[in-house]
């Protein structure tokens, strides 16, 4: 066969190959692209309460710019998203650092430990929202128990931040002690042995060679909360659904009230792509701090 | 809202026409018009549309169509049906709809089919339109067009726990006053019980609020303004945060219905103002069967004004089959239907199955359900279907009522401030009417 019955050869089954794939791709992105080019559409739209619509322009991100809830919103949603963030990394290495320590945990130990992230999140909020119950729940009945003051977890201003980023916590931490240790198994142990000659203390050990070893698994770990945190709706909704008063309105429990409570589809569309531009900074943010911890 | 206070049995034109064009049609009516037909049927999983669900299979015999049931939790059924809606899509034939809430919003939308010819010239012999509760075929009647039919009827009423009361020397309150003269006293003679509980989550407020706005001679317009701020408007704000915040369970402000209705009937309160519909629920396990007495909300200056709504059926205006549907509707609003739910303890919209003697002799077993039907009779008759503005952005109103009463329950504002925000973001609502 001469070259050029070669490359037309190669040409045609490239042809081939694309035209096979090519119902795939356009599904896929349509798929993708469609809901996203749809939403930037919503957004330059406005909806009265009747759902009538007209071009709206840039009137929804001007809106949002005058807009308290937005602020607040926003403003709750970081608070959230930092205070779950650094628990469940905090609490994440130490739970992947016991189980690789404690290897003769029994397996069923280990699967206990690493429940509450395969219970789907309506049901973890449910069970919360009775457990923290300031009248019928177990835990002001423990706290009491032990002659401590209750509380009114998810019904006060104050703690309800704090009370779920606990109950998130709760969930997800399992999540990132499983991260931690496929990281820490990884780990070269000859370091830990040329440690070892030199006489290095746990502490050391773990503050010298683990974590600054670990630290791209955990930016790992930390990428994937973030996206969930930034856009954390679920046990925010079954268990205050954004109260009390506004307290724990984050912004995608907001667009969530607006679109489909309010029926303001075109201001919703326009919250949440808000709100996707920010989890795109955060993740990028991340990428790079990534980039710049990797050995 | 004078215009909703509505006599039970005010004869309105649109069903007097249907009562007396029924005869004319009644003879032709076959239920198996349809046979082979998918009716799809949005419903809000709630014990209305539970115990409807009972006879599905009935409706499937006797029409020879296939009903679908696509069901949700009430917020996440709305949330479908504005997909659906906003699609123009047909994938939804009919669904529950609650007037007092949507219904302007729907109707503006024109989102409801309109079923007045249907009620007029389609409809079995038995079926008695004129039967049902004009107060809410009115509530649910928009610019002359009728959009849903009523399934039940319901309000908040005050239960009570007798054997309390009898202990701490108190007699049933006839008013507010006596309301939270009784809740003062129970907190010193039973300090293990809460005096006093009522919904607190700030969208679910404006439910029980607005009895109490009504009994005290509120209302929420004046002059096309919102009128909290108002001498009425903030005596109800201060009484209902006040019942809450002094005398009601700790963690109030997150308090709907699951929540009050399992306090109740766990013992661990007095007194509570809940929906007519929550009495199977605090009734479960027969706890509160021999220690409850029922009432209306106590008066105010204005009397009893309780609040009267019912769930009600509507067919799609994107509907490809609006005749099936239709027939669904009706079958699930006959007298036989809602007897059935009413032996359920679905309230029934129709004065002739309140009447009837199987479900008086259901009725007559147990003093709590007299006086639950008692109760409902002084809300099929004194109603007042408002609950929150009487606006198209009703449900976005509820919202700012909420926020109020919440600010008063927390502290985190004066009367003055609460109102002054609640009217001000109100005003604006008004105005995009």
């Amino acid at each position: 066969m001469s070259d050029t019955a070669a490359i037309l050869t190669q040409d045609r089954q490239k042809l081939e190959m694309s035209a096979l794939s090519a119902p795939a791709v356009v599904f896929t992105v349509a798929m993708i692209a469609f809901p996203v080019v749809y939403t930037i559409w919503l957004g330059f739209q406005t909806f009265s309460s009747t759902g009538k619509q007209s071009f709206a322009g840039l009137a929804n991100y001007s809106k949002l710019v005058s807009d308290y809830e937005f602020w607040h919103g926003l403003w709750v949603t970081i608070a959230l998203f930092v205070l779950s963030l650094v628990l469940q990394l905090v609490f994440g290495v130490w739970l992947a650092l016991v189980l690789f320590h404690a290897k003769r945990l029994p397996g069923i130990v280990r699967s206990l430990f690493i429940s509450p992230f395969m219970m789907p999140p309506v049901v973890a909020g449910m069970m919360w929202l009775v457990i923290l119950d300031p009248s019928l729940g177990a835990a002001n009945y423990i706290l009491q128990s032990f002659g401590l003051p209750p509380s009114d977890w998810l019904a006060s201003p104050t703690w309800v931040i704090p009370t779920i980023a606990l109950i998130d916590s709760w969930q997800w931490t399992p999540y990132v002690a499983l991260i931690v240790l496929g990281g820490l198994q990884s780990l070269p142990p000859s370091v830990y042995e040329a440690a070892q000659i030199d006489g290095a203390s746990a502490f050391k050990t773990f503050q010298r060679i683990t974590l600054p070893l670990l630290l791209p698994t955990i930016v790992t770990a930390a990428i994937l909360r973030s996206v969930d945190l930034l856009r954390f709706f679920d046990i925010i909704y079954i268990t205050t659904q954004g109260g009390p008063g506004n307290a724990s309105n984050t912004l995608n429990i907001y667009g969530f009230r607006v679109g489909f409570e309010f029926f303001n589809i075109g201001y919703a569309s326009a919250l949440m792509l808000t709100l996707t531009a920010i989890v795109f900074g955060a993740v990028l943010a991340f990428n790079r701090l990534r980039g710049a911890v990797a050995w | 809202m004078k215009a909703r206070m509505l006599a039970m049995h005010v004869a309105l034109p649109v069903l007097a026409i249907a009562a007396t064009s029924t005869q004319a049609h009644a003879a032709d009516f076959d239920w198996m018009k349809f046979k082979g037909k998918t009716v799809t049927f949005l419903a809000n999983n709630n014990p209305v549309s539970q115990a409807l669900l009972t006879y599905k299979a009935d409706f499937e015999k006797l029409t020879g169509m296939t009903l679908k049931v696509d069901g949700y939790q009430e917020q996440q059924m709305r949330q479908r049906l504005v997909t659906v809606m906003n699609a123009n899509s047909d994938e939804v034939d009919v669904f529950m709809t609650l007037p007092s809430r949507e219904g302007e919003q729907f109707a503006a939308a024109g989102w409801y089919g309109d079923l007045t010819a249907m009620a007029k010239n389609d409809v079995a012999k038995d079926y008695d339109p004129a039967g049902l509760s004009q107060a809410l075929l009115k509530a649910a009647t928009f610019g002359g067009k009728l959009t849903s039919m009523p399934m039940n009827l319901e309000g908040p009423i005050f239960y009570y726990r007798t054997d309390i009361f009898k202990k701490c020397g108190l007699e049933a309150p006839k008013t507010i006053k006596d309301v939270e003269a009784a809740a003062e006293k129970i907190k010193t003679c039973d300090s293990t019980v809460t005096p006093f509980v009522s919904r607190g989550l700030k969208p679910a407020i404006a439910y029980t609020f607005s009895n109490l706005l009504h009994n005290v001679g509120g209302s929420y317009i004046a002059n096309g303004k919102s009128n909290l701020c108002s001498a009425k408007g903030r005596e109800a704000l201060d009484t209902y945060s006040r019942l809450l915040r002094d005398f009601g369970p700790p963690g109030v402000v997150n308090y709907s219905f699951q929540q009050i209705s399992a306090l109740y009937r766990s013992g661990r309160a007095a007194m509570a103002f809940e929906s007519s519909n929550e009495l199977r629920t605090v009734m479960e396990g027969g706890a509160r069967l021999k220690d409850t007495g029922l009432l209306p909300f106590p008066a105010g200056d204005a009397g009893q004004v309780p609040t009267t709504i019912g769930w009600g059926m509507a067919v799609s205006s994107h509907s490809k089959q609006p005749d099936a549907a239709w027939y669904f509707v009706q079958w699930a609003t006959s007298p036989e239907v809602q007897k059935k739910m009413a032996l359920q303890g679905i309230a029934p919209p129709r004065p002739s199955v309140a009447n009837d003697p199987e479900y008086r002799k259901w009725i007559d077993e147990e003093p709590v359900r007299k006086e639950w039907q008692a109760a409902l009779d002084v809300l099929a008759t004194k109603g007042s279907s408002e609950v929150g503005y009487p606006i198209v952005a009703n449900p976005q109103s509820r919202e700012f009522i909420g926020q109020a009463v919440q600010d008063l329950i927390l502290k985190q504002k004066t009367i003055d401030q609460a109102c002054a925000d609640a009217d001000k973001a109100l005003d604006a609502l008004i105005a995009l009417n």
